[in-house]
C-alpha cells in the first residue's frame, strides 16, 4: 500500500511538472490565439490586443498561470479559444475516440506482436523466423505519416472497400438500425486500427522474440526439460509467462509514443481524438487546450506505467520479492 | 496538365456562371427540390456568429444561415446600388439627400424558431456589431452609419454620417441581421462563448440542424422559408485536417465539392466522369512586401527604405516564370495591389517589367557593387536579407524558392525563414521581417486596400506592416473612392496603381484561380468572385441524377431499415 501511495505521489508530481512546463513552453512560441488567425486585413493588431484582454491573455506568464491554477482548482480547465467552448467538453468528446483506437490497437498489436514472437522463438533461425523478422524491420522503420497515407489510398481510393476518414457516417440517418451503425463504426475504424497495429507490432514481436529466447535458455527451463515435461508445456508454462514481463512493461512506456502517433493518423483519417486535438491545438496558439490535452495524456500515461507495473508483477512474481518493487528495482 | 485556355475549361467557367447543367440542361428548367451537398473542408468555422467571425469557412455557413437586407451582384458593383438584388428588403427607397435609405423588410421573414423578423433586429444589429466590446473586425466598415431607426415593424431606414458612392454596399454587405430576442442578454465581451455561436438561428434559407466539432456541419433547408426554400435539403461540410484525405473523400464519392483543388490534381479530377472541374477567379492576390523601416532603429530600413533597391529587385523578379513554376496555367500575373475581378481594377495597368539588366544597373547605380562570390555589397555591408514564409503554404514556400534564386542573380543572398501561421502573423504584426510572401484575401469593397496599404495603416496597430507611405497614393484613393462617377473613379485608382508600382513597396506576385471539384450532379449558379458559395441556395440536382444522400431522411432511414422493422 505504501508502495502505491508513493507511486501515485511520484505520478501527480510528474502530471504537475509536465503541466507546468507546458504552459510556459506554449506561450513561449511565437503567437498567440488571436495572431495565429489567418491573414485577414481587418484584423488590426489592435484589434487582436482587445481579444487577448477579453481571454484573459494580456498579464504576464505569472499571472495567467495563478488564474489557470486558481480555475484548475475549481476543476475548470479553462476556455478554448479556438473550438469555443470548455476545454473539458472538448477533450471530453475527444478523448473516447482515442481510447477506442488506442485501445483497439493495443489489444490486436500486443496479441498479434506476442504470437508472432513465440513462433519466431519456436523456429529460431528457420525460414518462417527470418521472414516474420523481414517483416518487422520494416514496420519499425516506415515513418507514420507515410503509412497512413499509404493505407488510405489502398484501403478508401484503390480498392474502395473502407470510408475515406471519421469515426462513422453522418450522413446515416438517425433511425438507423444498430447492427448498421455497428457495423458503419467497425468499416471506419479498420484502417486507423490497422495502420497502428502495423507500426505497433513490430517492436512487440521482435522484444517478445528476444525475451523468449532468453528464457528458452534459463536454467529453469533447461530442468524442466530434463525432468521430462512436455515441450509445449515447457515453452508455454515456464519461458512464454515469464518473457510476456519485458512486453507488458513496453506496453506502459509505449503509450506516450501511442499518444504521439496518434497525432498523425487521427489527422489523415479524420480522427476526431485527442492527437488531432492537440496538434490542431498546437497550430491555433490554444494555450488551455493544449494544456488540457497534455495533462490527460500524461495522466494517462502515467496510469498506464503503474498498471504495467502491476501486471509485469503479476505475471513475474520475482519482481515484489527480495526487496525488488515495481518500478524500483532492487532496494 | 490541362491549360487554362482549353475549351472545356472556359466552357465549365461558363457553365458555373450562367447555371446549367454539364450537358448544357437549362437551369430553369430544374424545379423540384431535394438533395444533398456535401462539401469537404479541411478547416471548419471558428464560430457562427457575423460580428466575430474571421474565418472564411465561417463566412461560408453564415452566408447560408443569415441575411443581409440585399446581394451584391456578380459584377461586384459597390457604386450606388446598381446591380443589387433583394433579400431581406424587398425594396428600398433613398431620401432626396441620400443621407438614408428605407428598407422595407419581407414581411414573411421569420427566423428559424418562428419569430418574425422585423426592423428593430436591423437597428439590434447594427448596435451590436459597433459596440466596442464586441471588438467586431466589422465595425470599421460600419463607421459611416450614423445609426438605425425603426419607422414601423417592417421599415429599417439607415442613416448615414457621409454621402458616399458606396454606403450602399457598406450597410447591405457588411451587416448580417442578427436576431434580438436571442442575443439581447449575450455578454458581448466574450460573444464567441455564447451557446449561440455555436448553433445559431437565422432567417436565411438554410439552418444548422447539428454541429459535430471536428466532424461535420450539418445545415437543413428551411421549410418555411417560402419562396426562398432553398432547392437542396441539405448542405453539409465534411471535416478532414489533411487536405489529401479531403480531395480524397471527393474522388471516392463519400463527397460532392472540395474548393481548393491544386494544381498537381487537376488531371487527376478530369479523369473521374462523376466530377467536373470549376474554375473562378478570386479577390485574392499574393505579393512580397518589403518592410520599408528598421524597426530597431525607427529608421529606414537599411536595404528597403532606398526606393531604387526595391525597384531593382521588382524588375530583377521573373513573375511570369514563378506564376507558371507555381500556378501552372491557375492563376495569372498579379498587377497591383487589387484583383481583375474588383471594379476598381485597371486591366491596362503595366507594372514594373521583368528586366535583369536594368535590375543589375540600378543596383550598381544605388552604391551595391558585385564582389568576387558576386554577391554585391556598399561599404562592406552584404546584400542579404530573410524572407518570412509561412511554411504551411506550399505555393507560397514555391514562390519563395524561385525568388531567392531569382534575386541571386542580381547579387542578393536571401535566407528563407519558413515559420508556421501564428509565428507569421506574429512577427507580421510586430515588423519583425525584412521581406515577407504575403496574401491578402480581399473584400468587394475598398476598405481591405485602404486597411492594407494606406499611411494610416502604417502606423502601429495597423496592418501596413511594410509602413509604406504616400500621400499621393492616399489621396487617390481617398478621391477615387469618394468619386460618384465610374470614369473618374477609375482615373483616381490607375492614378494609384502608377504610384505605388513606382515606389515598389511589394512585388506582386499571382491572383490564383479558385479551382473546384464539384460532383457533376449539381446545376450550379451565382459563384460570384469574393464567395462562390453565395448562389448555393440556388443549386438543384434534378431529380434524374439523385444518389442514395440525396433521397429525404425518412427514405434513407426506411431503405437501411432491418427486414421486418417498418411492421
Amino acid at each position: 500500500m505504501h508502495a502505491l501511495i508513493q507511486r501515485i505521489w511520484h505520478g501527480f508530481v510528474v502530471v504537475a511538472l509536465v503541466a507546468t512546463a507546458t504552459f510556459v513552453l506554449v506561450r513561449l512560441a511565437p503567437g498567440d490565439p488571436f495572431a495565429a488567425a489567418l491573414e485577414n486585413a481587418r484584423l488590426t493588431p489592435a484589434l487582436r490586443e482587445q481579444w487577448r484582454a477579453a481571454y484573459g491573455l494580456d498579464g504576464s506568464i505569472g499571472t495567467q498561470f495563478a488564474h489557470w491554477i486558481a480555475s484548475l482548482a475549481r476543476g475548470d480547465l479553462g476556455f478554448s479559444t479556438s473550438t469555443n467552448q470548455p476545454v473539458s467538453r472538448a477533450i471530453a468528446a475527444a478523448l473516447p475516440n482515442t481510447l477506442l483506437l488506442i485501445g483497439t490497437s493495443i489489444v490486436i498489436a500486443f496479441m498479434l506482436g506476442i504470437w508472432l514472437g513465440a513462433v519466431q522463438a519456436a523456429g529460431r533461425g528457420g525460414i518462417v523466423d527470418r521472414c516474420i523478422g523481414a517483416m518487422t524491420l520494416i514496420g519499425n522503420a516506415v515513418p507514420d505519416f507515410w503509412l497512413a497515407l499509404v493505407m488510405l489510398l489502398a484501403g478508401s481510393y484503390w480498392l474502395r472497400l473502407f470510408p475515406v476518414g471519421g469515426v462513422a457516417d453522418l450522413l446515416l440517418p438517425l433511425g438507423a438500425s444498430w447492427p448498421v451503425l455497428l457495423l458503419d463504426r467497425a468499416r471506419h475504424l479498420v484502417l486507423p486500427v490497422l495502420t497502428m497495429v502495423i507500426l505497433l507490432v513490430a517492436p512487440i514481436a521482435r522484444l517478445q522474440r528476444t525475451a523468449l529466447l532468453d528464457r528458452l535458455g534459463a536454467e529453469w527451463v533447461r530442468t524442466a526439460t530434463a525432468k521430462g515435461v512436455a515441450r509445449r508445456t515447457v515453452f508455454r508454462r515456464h519461458a512464454w509467462r515469464t518473457a510476456l514481463g519485458p512486453v507488458v512493461t513496453m506496453a506502459g512506456i509505449a503509450l506516450p509514443s501511442l499518444f504521439g502517433g496518434a497525432v498523425f493518423i487521427e489527422r489523415v483519417f479524420a480522427w476526431p481524438g485527442m492527437g488531432r486535438l492537440a496538434a490542431e491545438a498546437v497550430a491555433a496558439r490554444d494555450y488551455h487546450l493544449v494544456v488540457g490535452c497534455v495533462l490527460v495524456g500524461t495522466v494517462m500515461v502515467v496510469i498506464g506505467s503503474m498498471l504495467a507495473d502491476h501486471v509485469s508483477a503479476w505475471l513475474d512474481p520475482r519482481l515484489t520479492q527480495d526487496g525488488f518493487e515495481p518500478g524500483r528495482g532492487l532496494a | 496538365m490541362p491549360n487554362l485556355r482549353d475549351l472545356r475549361f472556359l466552357s465549365l467557367c461558363a457553365l458555373a456562371a450562367c447555371g446549367a447543367t454539364p450537358d448544357g440542361t437549362p437551369a430553369a428548367a430544374v424545379s423540384a427540390t431535394g438533395g444533398t451537398l456535401v462539401i469537404s473542408t479541411p478547416a471548419e468555422p471558428d464560430n457562427l456568429l457575423p460580428p466575430i467571425t474571421t474565418s472564411i469557412s465561417g463566412r461560408q455557413v453564415e452566408d447560408l444561415i443569415f441575411q443581409r437586407l440585399a446581394d451584391i451582384g456578380a459584377s461586384l458593383n459597390t457604386m450606388g446600388d446598381a446591380g443589387f438584388t433583394p433579400n431581406l428588403a424587398t425594396r428600398w427607397q433613398w431620401s432626396p439627400d441620400s443621407l438614408s435609405i428605407a428598407f422595407t423588410l419581407d414581411s414573411a421573414a421569420r427566423w428559424h424558431d418562428g419569430v418574425p423578423v422585423r426592423a428593430a433586429d436591423v437597428r439590434f444589429s447594427l448596435a451590436l456589431f459597433t459596440d466596442p466590446r464586441v471588438a467586431s473586425p466589422t465595425a470599421l466598415l460600419l463607421a459611416n452609419v450614423d445609426s438605425i431607426s425603426a419607422r414601423d415593424s417592417l421599415t429599417a431606414v439607415v442613416w448615414f454620417k457621409q454621402r458616399r458612392p458606396d454606403q450602399f454596399f457598406e450597410i447591405v454587405h457588411q451587416l448580417y441581421v442578427l436576431p434580438e430576442h436571442l442575443l439581447r442578454t449575450a455578454d458581448r465581451s466574450r460573444l464567441a462563448a455564447a451557446p449561440i455561436a455555436m448553433m445559431p438561428i437565422g432567417s436565411g434559407p438554410f439552418r444548422v440542424a447539428r454541429w459535430v466539432p471536428k466532424q461535420l456541419l450539418e445545415l437543413v433547408a428551411d421549410t418555411t422559408a417560402g419562396r426562398r426554400r432553398a432547392q437542396l435539403d441539405r448542405v453539409v461540410f465534411a471535416v478532414a485536417p489533411d487536405p489529401v484525405t479531403a480531395f480524397t473523400r471527393v474522388v471516392t464519392g463519400e463527397a460532392d465539392l472540395f474548393e481548393a483543388v491544386r494544381p498537381d490534381k487537376v488531371a487527376e479530377v478530369t479523369s473521374h466522369p462523376q466530377l467536373h472541374l470549376v474554375l473562378t477567379p478570386t479577390l485574392e492576390y499574393s505579393y512580397l512586401g518589403f518592410n520599408l523601416v528598421d524597426q530597431k532603429t525607427g529608421r529606414p530600413h537599411p536595404l528597403f527604405g532606398d526606393r531604387m533597391v526595391r525597384r531593382a529587385l521588382t524588375m530583377a523578379t521573373d513573375r511570369r516564370s514563378i506564376v507558371m513554376n507555381v500556378y501552372d496555367s491557375l492563376a495569372v500575373q498579379a498587377r497591383g495591389p487589387f484583383t481583375t475581378a474588383q471594379s476598381t481594377a485597371d486591366t491596362a495597368h503595366v507594372p514594373l517589367p521583368f528586366a535583369p539588366d536594368s535590375a543589375n544597373a540600378l543596383l550598381d547605380a544605388a552604391g551595391w557593387m558585385r564582389g568576387a562570390d558576386s554577391l554585391r555589397r556598399r561599404n562592406g555591408m552584404l546584400l542579404a536579407f530573410g524572407m518570412l514564409v509561412p511554411s504551411t503554404s506550399v505555393a507560397r514556400m514555391r514562390a519563395a524558392v524561385l525568388l531567392q534564386e531569382q534575386f541571386r542573380r542580381v547579387g542578393a543572398d536571401v535566407r528563407i525563414e519558413g515559420v508556421d501561421m501564428g509565428g507569421f502573423v506574429s512577427r507580421i504584426s510586430a515588423r519583425r521581417f525584412d521581406t515577407m510572401v504575403g496574401a491578402w484575401n480581399q473584400d468587394a469593397g475598398l476598405a481591405d486596400l485602404r486597411a492594407a496599404w494606406s499611411s494610416a495603416a502604417a502606423t502601429a496597430g495597423g496592418n501596413n506592416a511594410g509602413a509604406y507611405r504616400s500621400p499621393q497614393f492616399d489621396a487617390h484613393v481617398d478621391s477615387g473612392v469618394a468619386a460618384f462617377a465610374p470614369t473618374a473613379m477609375r482615373a483616381h485608382f490607375a492614378a494609384a496603381w502608377r504610384i505605388i508600382a513606382d515606389d515598389a513597396p511589394a512585388i506582386w506576385l499571382a491572383e490564383p484561380l479558385r479551382v473546384m471539384a464539384v460532383h457533376s450532379r449539381f446545376v450550379t449558379s451565382g459563384m460570384r468572385p469574393d464567395a462562390w458559395w453565395a448562389g448555393v441556395a440556388k443549386w438543384s440536382i434534378p431529380p434524374d441524377r439523385r444518389i442514395a444522400r440525396d433521397a429525404p431522411a425518412p427514405a434513407r432511414a426506411a431503405a437501411l431499415a432491418p427486414a421486418g422493422a417498418s411492421r
